[in-house]
Order: structure tokens, then C-alpha cells, then sequence
């Protein structure tokens, strides 16, 4: 209650000494301690962070290390009935045989690193946490010796107001002997703190340097110790198994990429898929036989070869027209109609009704997809093949069609102009 | 309804083996690709903070710049500044080429064969359904003799769909499956000489530092002395007039 009163007595001269009406002490040496003083403030706040922040990112790097080489390890193992993956690829063997060592390491890594992540706390983090609730107190007396300055200013204005009056009253002749005792009171308590302050404040900086000197060592061979460390147990998987005089990373790691980013690149699975209608249309059209083979789905996966087994894309080496035509099944091996290559779209027209061939074929189903109405629909757009095995047209061609899927943005199966081939449905419209 | 074993099911025991060895692959490498990316922060943020640390420890000894423990404190400040950039400059762009982008290529595969893989199961469904529903009308012929033609159709066409599907995967996932090893060797290597690369530079920059202070400075670190040096400071502030009211 006492410290409130205070506070309401003191605000009017302060609003006033804020616009400039009423006079304002001030000490420059007392200002120049308390600047220092408030980098201390904030230079504590900062290593106070700053180490939490540097204790924390040495345990994710621990953590996180002890984890990916896990991941790593269960990677470079056999999965499931996997084995002997070193004979199968020679060039990593080394790993294979060595990544449970390495796992076993960075484990290890953490292990010995976690007391050292403790002495950070212990002796770097609480110590500054405690300088910081030191410098939390001695803010506070200052604040009260701003408290007392404000007063000091205050009783001083009232007394001098009151003797520079002309004519004073009565009852101002009585106030003027209580406003120089207050404004004495306030003279002295003024004079005390700051004289405090000021010749406390000093030493408090000396000591701040004392402080930080040996926090400043210890904190120094925590971190050293981590790098320390880190570098022995790396250094010790490493020697003997990686040529350590090259140091450009980036250039072993591309002279011994092999090929199997291709390979990956390669594989149909790994490639959006169009849609089933497109997909089993293409292998209708690309392999005209039964399944069983290499289905090819999207348009990029044109590129041949793939680990061990052949084209699992379109094929484009073995193009359709060169193929029979997969016309009725029984005369498979006749290249007759071939003569002029083109003209085979005329089989292919029939390619669809085979399809179903292989299983014992109910008549029905033959009549049924056999008597297709004819379908046409015209070009909107020009249409340049861009792989073989395309349709190409122009805008108002009309396409017979031989094999569609209920969407429009799947590619469908046309003739035109003689040539068979797939088109984007979508560069049309149905008649 | 197969849940209800009214379906009989595909049984294939091959697609889930496959599927089994791809999906921990899956989960291993989207693993490898967070912590590989936490790691390459981890180390960022050690040599950043050290910077900021330097920083403020020069603050402290503005009072006097010639004094011993500027210097060092100086000394510190460019080793720890020289590490921050070597990092931002000599090791995230390697880890970054050599580690992050190709798991993380490879991991961007991901979706593409789940979605095939859903798909091949979804089609096993109608598989299933469709091949239930010929035995059915075998079993029991219906009236409509159009019906049981149609559904044969109905199932082999169900049935060539899926066999594509599967028959895709099941070559392919074995494929991709090995390929981890051969993809994925230079990036571990590749890893373990950036880790390396860090605590050699973190080790040597700072190891300079230590000429700067007293000889005793070491002796008196491991035997606790900077400790009970800090306390005592702690304990002389504590006796400070404007400390305690």
C-alpha cells in the first residue's frame, strides 16, 4: 500500500517532467553505469539462450545421428529373405559388412557425449541463470533509486515554486517549512541510493567479468570436448575404409554414383500412373499378346532397360507396325499384310476383340465386342505423335475410333488416314 | 464380404513379401530423410549459436580490449565465426547434393507406388467379386442365360486388369527394393565424411583458441577450479548491498 500511495504522488511530476514543464535531475555518471548495466542485463539473457540453444542442437545431432544410422543399418541389412547382398553388389560391400560397426558407433557417440551435454547445464546454464536472477535483483534497486530521483525533483519543484512566490499566504508561510522537510527527506534517500548504485554498480561490473572468465573456459572445452570426440569416433570408422586425403565430398560422392538413379528412374512403378484404361490399352496395342509381359504406362517411361529385365516400358524398339498382327489368334505367325506397313492399323482395329482370347472364348463375348458401332470423333486440335505408337491429325480429321475409356483425359485408341495409333481423347470431341 | 469369407480371396503370398520388404524400405528412408535433415540443422545451429555466444562474450569484456581475456575471447570469436561459415559454405550445399536431395528423390517415389499399389489392390476386389459371381451362377445357373457369358467377361477382364497390376509390382518392387543398396552407398558415404568434415573443422578451428589462455586454464577445467570460481563470484554479488534490500 505504501509502495502504491508512492506511485500515485509521483505520477503527476512525472507527466509534467515529460512535457517539459517542471525540472528533471539527471547524474551522467549514474546513466553511463546503467547503460553497461543493461548490456549486462542482455548479454546474460543471450548466453543464457544461446548455450540452451547450442545444448539442444548437440543433442539432435546426436540424436538424430544414433537414429539415421539406424535407418542405415536396417537399409544395408538383408530384408526379408534377402542374402548375401555384399557378393551381389561388390561395390558396397564395404558398407554392408562395416554399418552395423557404424551404428554401434554413433550409439556409442551419444552415450559418451550425454555427460558432457550435462556439465553444459550444470555449469554453464544454471550459473548464468543465476547471474541473470542477480542482475533481476540489482534492476530493482535501481529502479527504486529512479523512484527516489523522482522524488527528490518533485519535493524540489514544490520548494521552489513556493519561494518564489511573491506573496505568500499564511497557511503557504506553514507549507513552506513541510515542503523543505520533505524535500530534505527526499534529498537524503536520493543521495543514498544513488550513491549506492554508483559505487556498487562498478564492482558488480568487475565482477561480471570474473563471472564470465571461467564460464567462458569451461563452455569453451565442453564444446571442444564434443568436436573432440565426434572426431575420434568418425576418424575411427572412416580410416582404412574411406580415402580421407580427398575432402570435396560432393565429387567422390558423384564419381561413384553408378547408374541407379537411372534405374530407379526406369521403373514404371515409380511413375504416376494414367489411368487402367490407358495402361491396359497401351499393352493392348504395344504387345498385341496375352499378359505376362512388361505393361508400359506412362509416356516418359519410353527409355529401354532396366536392371535385369528388358523394356518395361512402351517398347519402342520393337514398334507395332513391325509386329503381326495380333488378329485372330490362330494365325499368329502370318506377316503377310505387313507389305505396307501402315495398312495394320486394320488388325489392330480387331486387337481390341481379341483380348479376351486366352481363356476359353464364349462366342457371345466375341459377337459382342466384335460388332462395335463404329465410333468416330473429330480433331479440335492438331496432333503431332510424340512417341512411336502416337496418332497424329489434324484439327477436323475425323478418327475412327477403335478403343476409348469413359474420360476424356485418358488416351484412346484411333484410326486415321490409314495409321492406327493412341491419341489424348481430350484433342477431340465424341460425334 | 470376404471379411465374412463369403469371397474367396486372392491369396499371393508373393505380392505381400514383396510388399513387405518395400514397405520397410519406405519406412526407413522417409526416416533417414527426417533425421538427415535434423542432423544438417543440428549442425548449423551449433555453429550459430557458438557465433552468437562469441558475440555476446565480447560485450562482457568491453571494459578492457588488451586484457588476456579479451584476447582470447577475441580469438574464440574468429574461430567460432570461421567454423559457422565454413559450414554455411563448404558442407550444407555437399550434404545438401549428396545426402538430402537424392534420399529425398528417392522418397518422392513413395507416392507413386502406393498409389499403384492401392490400386492393384482395389482391383484385386473386383477380381475377387467378379470370379465369385461366375462360380456363383455356375453353381446355380440363372434364368437369364445371358448372364452367365456376361459375367465371364466381366471377370477376365477383371482378371487380366489385375494380373497386369500385380504382375508389375511384383517385378518391380524386388527391383527397386535392391536398388537401395547401389542408390543409397555414396550418400552414406557421403554422410559420414560431411559428419566427419564438421568435427575436424569444429576440433582444429577451436583447439587454436586454447593458446590464448593461461596454462593453468586447462588443469583447472578438468579439476573443477572454473567452477568453484564461478561460485565464489556468484556468492561476492550475492554480498552486494544493491543485490539484497
Amino acid at each position: 500500500m505504501k509502495g502504491f500511495m508512492k506511485a500515485v504522488n509521483r505520477t503527476p511530476h512525472q507527466l509534467t517532467s515529460r512535457i517539459g514543464m517542471t525540472k528533471k535531475s539527471s547524474d551522467p555518471e549514474f546513466d553511463d553505469f546503467n547503460r553497461k548495466f543493461t548490456a549486462i542485463e542482455a548479454g546474460t539473457e543471450k548466453i543464457l539462450k544461446d548455450s540452451g540453444t547450442f545444448r539442444d542442437a548437440v543433442q539432435t545431432l546426436l540424436y538424430s545421428g544414433s537414429s539415421f544410422s539406424n535407418s542405415f543399418n536396417t537399409l544395408f541389412a538383408p530384408l526379408g529373405a534377402e542374402y548375401n547382398l555384399g557378393a551381389k553388389f561388390p561395390n558396397s560391400e564395404v558398407t554392408i559388412q562395416n554399418i552395423g560397426s557404424y551404428q554401434a558407433l554413433m550409439e556409442e557417440l551419444r552415450e559418451t557425449l550425454n555427460p558432457e551435454l550435462e556439465l553444459i547445464d550444470s555449469r554453464v546454464i544454471v550459473p548464468c541463470k543465476e547471474l541473470q536472477d542477480i542482475c533481476k535483483r540489482i534492476r530493482k534497486t535501481i529502479v527504486k533509486r529512479d523512484h527516489k530521483l523522482v522524488d527528490f525533483d518533485r519535493h524540489n519543484n514544490s520548494l521552489n515554486k513556493l519561494r518564489e512566490k511573491k506573496e505568500k499566504s499564511l497557511s503557504d508561510e506553514k507549507n513552506l517549512f513541510k515542503v523543505e522537510q520533505d524535500f530534505e527527506i527526499a534529498s537524503n534517500e536520493y543521495e543514498h541510493w544513488n550513491t549506492l548504485v554508483k559505487q556498487e554498480l562498478p564492482h558488480f561490473f568487475q565482477l561480471s567479468t570474473s563471472f564470465i572468465e571461467p564460464i567462458f573456459h569451461s563452455f569453451y572445452y565442453m564444446q571442444l570436448n564434443c568436436f573432440y570426440l565426434m572426431q575420434e569416433k568418425l576418424q575411427s570408422f572412416a580410416d582404412g575404409k574411406y580415402d580421407l586425403s580427398r575432402t570435396d565430398v560432393e565429387n567422390v560422392y558423384f564419381e561413384q554414383r553408378g547408374d541407379a538413379a537411372e534405374h530407379l528412374e526406369e521403373l514404371t512403378i515409380t511413375k504416376r500412373m494414367v489411368s487402367t484404361a490407358k495402361l491396359m490399352a497401351d499393352r493392348r496395342v504395344a504387345s498385341g499378346s496375352s499378359y505376362g509381359g512388361k505393361p508400359g504406362i506412362g509416356r516418359t517411361s519410353s527409355i529401354s532397360s532396366s536392371i535385369k529385365s528388358p523394356s518395361l516400358a512402351r517398347q519402342p524398339s520393337t514398334s507395332k507396325y513391325g509386329l503381326p498382327p495380333p488378329v485372330p489368334a490362330p494365325m499368329v505367325a502370318a506377316p503377310p499384310p505387313y507389305t505396307t506397313g501402315e495398312k495394320s492399323g486394320a488388325g489392330l482395329t480387331s486387337a481390341g476383340s481379341i483380348k479376351k482370347a486366352p481363356p476359353p472364348p464364349p462366342p457371345m463375348k466375341r459377337a459382342a465386342s466384335n460388332v462395335p458401332p463404329a465410333e468416330y470423333c473429330v480433331a479440335l486440335f492438331d496432333f503431332a505423335a510424340q512417341a512411336e505408337g502416337d496418332l497424329s491429325f489434324s484439327v477436323g480429321d475425323r478418327i475412327q475410333i477403335i478403343e476409348r475409356s469413359e474420360s476424356q483425359d485418358d488416351w484412346w485408341t484411333g484410326k486415321v488416314h490409314g495409321q492406327t495409333g493412341s491419341f489424348p481423347g481430350s484433342y477431340t470431341q465424341l460425334e | 464380404m470376404q471379411k465374412t469369407g463369403q469371397i474367396e480371396r486372392t491369396v499371393d503370398r508373393e505380392f505381400a513379401e514383396e510388399e513387405g520388404r518395400y514397405r520397410t524400405m519406405e519406412r526407413e528412408t522417409t526416416e533417414l530423410q527426417k533425421e538427415a535433415k535434423a542432423y544438417l540443422d543440428a549442425m548449423r545451429s551449433m555453429s550459430a549459436s557458438q557465433s552468437r555466444i562469441a558475440e555476446t562474450l565480447e560485450m562482457f569484456y568491453t571494459a578492457d580490449r588488451t586484457s588476456d581475456g579479451a584476447m582470447a575471447g577475441h580469438a574464440y570469436k574468429s574461430a567460432v565465426d570461421e567454423l559457422d561459415n565454413s559450414v554455411g559454405r563448404d558442407l550444407d550445399a555437399p550434404f545438401r547434393a549428396t545426402v538430402l536431395e537424392p534420399v529425398g528423390k528417392l522418397c518422392s517415389y513413395y507416392p507413386a507406388i502406393n498409389d499403384a499399389i492401392a490400386k492393384r489392390n482395389k482391383k484385386m476386389l473386383d477380381y475377387d467379386a467378379s470370379r465369385s459371381k461366375v462360380r456363383k451362377l455356375v453353381d446355380k445357373p440363372a434364368e437369364d442365360t445371358a448372364k452367365l457369358p456376361r459375367a465371364q467377361q466381366e471377370h477376365d477382364e477383371a482378371k487380366e486388369i489385375f494380373e497386369v497390376l500385380n504382375g508389375q509390382l511384383i517385378e518391380e518392387l524386388p527391383q527397386l527394393v535392391e536398388l537401395r543398396i547401389p542408390y543409397l552407398d555414396p550418400s552414406f558415404e557421403a554422410m559420414v565424411r560431411c559428419q566427419l568434415k564438421f568435427a575436424e573443422e569444429g576440433y582444429s578451428k577451436l583447439a587454436g583458441v586454447q593458446r590464448y589462455f593461461a596454462e593453468n586454464i586447462r588443469d583447472e577445467y578438468a579439476n573443477g577450479q572454473l567452477d568453484a570460481q564461478v561460485e565464489s563470484t556468484l556468492g561476492e554479488m550475492k554480498q552486494l548491498a544493491i543485490y539484497g534490500i
